[in-house]
């Protein structure tokens, strides 16, 4: 691959080439950047709610947007090439109070004295806050959310039980547009069909009539964007008349020239599609607080460009990186406050806006090309947590393009994270995806798939149901332990059980209730999303909205598939395990006595020994039929239940408008730990539940390959809304190329004979490594491998791990 | 011996995804059992050919070490990872122990990992009498021949036997064409002198054997002596690392020995 002889440096501590000194710089200041809480988008919005209430929603939606591009603060920072900015500093998050107001309010005290995720906050930004308050008051999405829950359903949200607090108090986001169509044919494409269709409204008829609103918002925001690329235009203008500098001076002449030009007319060079890009990126997550925005198949619509302009002599491969660089340390600068009750959900405040690359072209051959690779050097070189990096695996990946991707994850970044084509593209097609969308499919935030530019939002990320919870909701006859509230009908309570089947009979009818309210919290959200908070400028970037003259949510999207997620999968088949093994099957212990352990939380030498004992069971992720074979048939009533449900937008144009399971737990198996009680893989109440699909902590202790064997049990065709399985490896392991390419072997395995879903691997830190030296038994899944051994990390000497500590600080 | 070694086999682990004993990923099957008593022996809980008590690695609870285990069940677990090995070329590596300490239940057992098309590696030090390593060798698609030290007497005192029956047998292998791959555990004050690797490269040379694999000492094994409450010798000897191997290796190229380190 001509591109890889050509990026391969001889430096070896920096073998994907350092930052040049410009971003450098840039990234050392985004990093050092405080994070604060900005009012002047929530100011922006209200003024422009108070000015257009009495319009058509869409006309709304679209001057709200139209007034924040036109008068928020915007600034061009000496170090970037490109232009754009969501709030008045970088890494300020700004408020967005059409969808939440009450916790902003609630919590303005509280920003800066929370355990995790810190937002510093000003006193005047906390009066403007709190003026703008009343205007809020029972008028935001959250507002006319919990209106719309049918009071059954609303228990199940409050109890936490059932998660939906993202679907509840924010925009939706999970949706990337279509960037090709945006940087080859330019807005104006988009406004001539507008335009077009709009002209043939006949408006007698209601159906027109209310089209014609959308069309109309379209061509608001679509004149907005282009004036905001012209405001930045007209900034580096101003600013290159003040710059000493020759050549920073012809750089914001350039960049004015292309702002002038784009997004609204095409790019015609690298550099022009990728501010394309950015602004539009940038101005969806300004219209909308919605996460896991994600920018497509980059390689693919960028790539054309850079090698026009490399033939062309107009362009370097390291120009081309700077700008791919520029463009990740763009993303970092987009922020977002969540309530404290939600951040519990999604630590670390990621916003999921993913990059995907590789994956294979209409026609089944290897897409990767040349910025492929330059995309992998740049995510190295900016070593950030945000953008996400997906690759799309397939069969004919070349090693080569492995080898680059195996060289980025020992960096330790947790990327690129692997989706496989061979099972997502035949389960796309499977749902009535056309072939040539199935194959041209990205992943939106971390684990799930969508096709961009035609599906609507939240492929993934509706509700979260907390599987354990569920269980001991079941086993205590209906009654949620923790809140002592009955949610569910009453089964026969678990001490009264004389086998494993009347427990597997009553999980089996209570879930599919358990699915049934989630389905019901959903839509409730979808209801009042749908009715007044219409994201216009996404909408007409979503194919086909405009054709349709509806909203996505109305049903303008050609695909609407989505799905909750479903936490807790490993603590679910352990529990069951344990259960099924020790009460019912050999009887070593009563049901009486281990419900009484679950309810002291294991506490005492008794309760401890049931916890020892529990701790012995078949565990999931060692390919173990027995425990394996559980959780497939526990999960197989959710997969069934919830594919009867359709969503808001069936029958109304979508292919599909249903739904389907996905396990992308996110952080959310965290804090939904935090309200479940102890369970009986013995797990402590409190503790948080184990993530995705992966095993549960420490309890794989056969290694990487029982993993993915445990995992391919699963119902991955079913499960289209992502199988989310992280792996962790050691340094020590990788530590040789040969053993680097057995690691690109165990991934082919998993996705060309076993069908993974989806694998991202963590380097194990060095922090990690010293507190299993610490802690042995929370790490006895750390493996080591040394020619005719046998044992575990944990198994040696403290001098000997020293040592190894010591080499994996040099091998990284 | 009892006869019930040729149905059943004492084994003390069976490690999926190994990446240093083959080709590929591999299942490596651990034999309890050896006649060796190497001092430096970093599975310790592999000598003896019997099940025994040791403590868990993390903390106090006391572990049966070894099961009796027979062909069919060994086989269920080496081909759960059946398509790991398809993919990388992988495939079991029997390790130990002392393989042949077990030939019977070893050949029983490669007889049916082999009739399952799976490509099959041992790791052995060779000591066994001449006729059981004939019988044993044809099975192996690669055989990693531990030569420990030139010196019968020396042999001796490290490893509790002479090396004349692993010569003999290292001889036989040779002779077969059985595909080799010759190791030396470099460990210090036994063999770790520049002289041993004059010596090491004439008997290679003799041989006609080109290339070896340096295993530099470790001490991942030194817990495991307190589990099993048995004394350490090279408890306070230092790790060697690949770097400490460079004039042991060049020492060899003088006797056109190609020497492979391969590191921890
Ligand atoms: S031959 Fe191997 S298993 Fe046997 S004592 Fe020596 S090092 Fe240990």
């Amino acid at each position: 691959m001509l591109s890889n002889v050509e990026l391969k440096t001889t430096d070896p501590k920096h073998p994907f080439g350092k930052l040049t000194p410009r971003m450098q710089h840039y990234r050392d200041k985004i990093l050092d950047a405080k994070p604060y809480v900005d009012a002047q988008r929530a100011i922006l919005t209200t003024q422009a709610y108070q000015a257009h209430q009495q319009e058509q929603v869409d006309l709304l939606r679209a001057h709200v947007l139209a007034h924040i591009l036109e008068n928020m603060t915007i600034y061009i920072e000496p170090e970037t090439l490109l232009a754009g900015n969501q709030a008045q500093s970088n890494r300020w998050a700004p408020i967005f109070p059409e969808y939440s107001m009450n916790w902003v309010i609630d919590e303005l005290d509280q920003f800066e004295k929370r355990p995790g995720d810190v937002f510093y906050i000003t006193e005047a930004t906390k009066t403007q806050l709190r003026e703008i308050a009343p205007f809020w008051k029972n008028n935001t999405l959250e507002d006319r959310g919990y209106a719309a829950f049918p009071k059954a359903s609303r228990l199940f949200y409050d109890l936490g039980i059932i998660g939906a607090a993202g679907n509840i108090t924010s925009g939706d986001g999970h949706i990337a547009v279509d960037y090709n169509n945006i940087i080859t044919k330019g807005l104006k494409w988009y406004e001539t069909r507008v335009l077009a269709e709009k002209a043939k409204l006949a408006l007698t008829d209601i159906n027109d009539q209310k089209k014609l609103y959308f069309y109309e918002a379209s061509l608001v925001v679509i004149k907005a964007v282009r004036d905001f690329a012209k405001r930045y235009a007209q900034l580096a203008e101003t600013q290159a008349k003040t710059c000493s500098d020759p050549a920073e001076k012809q750089n914001l002449l350039t960049m004015a020239e292309i702002l002038h030009k784009v997004p609204y007319e095409p790019a015609t060079t690298f550099r022009e599609a990728v501010q394309a890009v950015w602004l539009t990126h940038l101005i969806l997550q300004i219209e909308s607080n919605g996460h896991s925005v994600s920018y497509g198949r980059v390689d693919q619509y960028l790539n054309p460009f850079y090698e026009r302009d490399l033939a062309a002599g107009i362009l370097t491969a390291d120009q081309a990186t700077e700008l791919l660089t520029n463009l990740c340390l763009k993303t970092l600068t987009i922020n977002k406050v969540r309530s404290w009750g939600h951040t519990q959900f999604s630590a670390g405040s990621p916003l999921y806006q993913n990059i995907t690359i590789g994956g294979q072209t209409v026609t089944g051959e290897d897409a990767v090309n040349p910025l492929s690779y330059l995309i992998l050097n740049a995510i190295a070189q900016a070593h950030l947590p945000q953008p996400n990096l997906t690759v799309r695996y397939h069969k004919g990946l070349s090693d080569d393009f492995m080898q680059a991707c195996v060289a980025v994850i020992k960096e330790g970044l947790g990327m690129p994270a692997f989706n496989n084509d061979e099972i997502i593209i035949p389960s796309f097609m499977a749902r009535g995806v056309k072939k040539a969308d199935a194959y041209n499919y990205s992943a939106i935030g971390c684990v799930e798939t969508a096709v961009p530019g035609k599906w609507g939002y939240r492929c993934t990320g509706m509700s979260f149901i907390n599987f354990p919870r569920t269980l001991l909701i079941v086993m205590n006859g209906g009654v949620d332990p923790e809140s002592g509230e009955k949610l569910l009908p009453d089964y026969g309570h678990f001490t009264d059980m004389t086998s494993y089947s009347q427990l597997a009979t009553a999980w089996d009818k209570s879930l599919r209730e358990m699915t049934r309210q989630s389905v019901i919290i959903e839509n409730s959200c979808d209801l009042a999303l749908e009715q007044n908070y219409p994201d216009i400028l996404c909408s007409t970037l979503t194919e086909d909205c405009i054709g349709r003259g509806k909203t996505i949510k109305e049903g303008g999207a050609i695909y609407d598939f989505i799905s909750g997620l479903q936490v807790g999968i490993a603590n679910l088949a352990d529990s069951l395990a344990a259960i099924k093994r020790f009460v019912f099957d050999e009887k070593q212990l009563s049901t009486t006595d281990l419900w009484t352990a679950l309810q002291n939380d294991f506490a005492g030498p008794e309760g401890e020994t049931v916890r020892q004992l529990l701790l012995t069971a078949p565990k999931y992720g060692n390919d173990d039929d027995f425990v394996d074979q559980l959780i497939v048939d526990a999960y197989a009533p959710y997969i069934d239940e919830i594919a009867k449900y359709k969503n808001t937008r069936y029958g109304r144009g979508p292919i599909g408008g249903l739904r389907y399971a996905g396990t992308s737990s996110i952080s959310a198996n965290v804090g939904q730990g935090h309200s479940t009680l102890a369970t009986p893989d013995g797990r402590h109440a409190r503790t948080p539940l184990a993530e995705g699909c992966s095993p549960e902590h420490a309890m794989d202790v056969d290694g990487p390959t029982a993993v993915f064997k445990s995992v391919s049990k699963l119902n991955t065709k079913e499960i289209t809304g992502g199988v989310l399985l992280n792996q962790k490896m050691s340094p020590q392991v990788l530590r040789t190329p040969e053993n680097c390419e057995k690691l690109i072997q165990l991934i082919r395995t998993f996705f060309n004979a076993l069908h993974g879903y989806h694998v991202q691997y963590n380097i194990v830190s060095k922090a990690t490594l010293l507190e299993a030296q610490a802690q042995p038994e929370k790490h006895r899944d750390l493996i080591v491998r040394v020619a005719g051994y046998s044992a575990f990390f944990v198994g040696l000497s403290k001098e000997t791990q020293d040592d190894i500590i010591a080499r994996t600080e040099q091998a990284l | 011996m009892t006869s019930q070694t040729a149905t059943k086999g004492l084994i003390f682990n069976i490690q999926k995804f190994s990446l240093n004993d083959g080709p590929g990923i591999r299942t490596v099957v651990f034999f309890k059992g050896c006649p060796l008593r190497c001092q430096w022996c970093a599975n310790p809980e592999s000598q003896s050919g019997r099940p025994e008590l040791m403590t868990a690695a993390a903390g106090t609870k006391k572990i049966t070490v070894g099961t009796y285990q027979t062909v069919p069940e060994v086989l269920t677990e080496i081909l759960k990872d059946k398509a790991f090995y398809d993919q990388s070329g992988g495939g079991v590596t029997f390790s130990g122990g002392e393989v042949l300490a077990q030939a019977d239940f070893a050949i029983a057992l490669a007889q049916a990992v082999k009739g399952q098309g799976i490509h099959l590696a041992c790791e052995t030090t060779g000591h066994a009498p001449f006729d059981v390593f004939k019988a044993f060798m044809p099975y192996f698609d690669l055989m990693y021949f531990d030569c420990k030290h030139w010196n019968p007497q020396v042999h001796l005192q490290g490893t509790g036997v002479t090396n004349d029956l692993i010569l003999k047998n290292l001889r036989q292998a040779l002779a077969a064409n059985v595909p080799l791959k010759i190791r030396i555990p470099i460990i210090p004050d036994f063999n770790y002198s520049l002289d041993d690797a004059k010596h090491f490269g004439e008997l290679f040379q003799e041989l006609g054997v080109s290339e070896v694999e340096l295993l530099p000492f470790h001490q991942f094994g030194l817990n495991k002596y307190q589990q099993l409450d048995r004394p350490y010798r090279l408890k306070d000897t230092p790790q060697l690392h690949g770097e400490d191997l460079l004039a042991f290796q060049a020492t060899l190229a003088q006797y056109q020995v190609t020497a492979k380190i391969n590191s921890w």
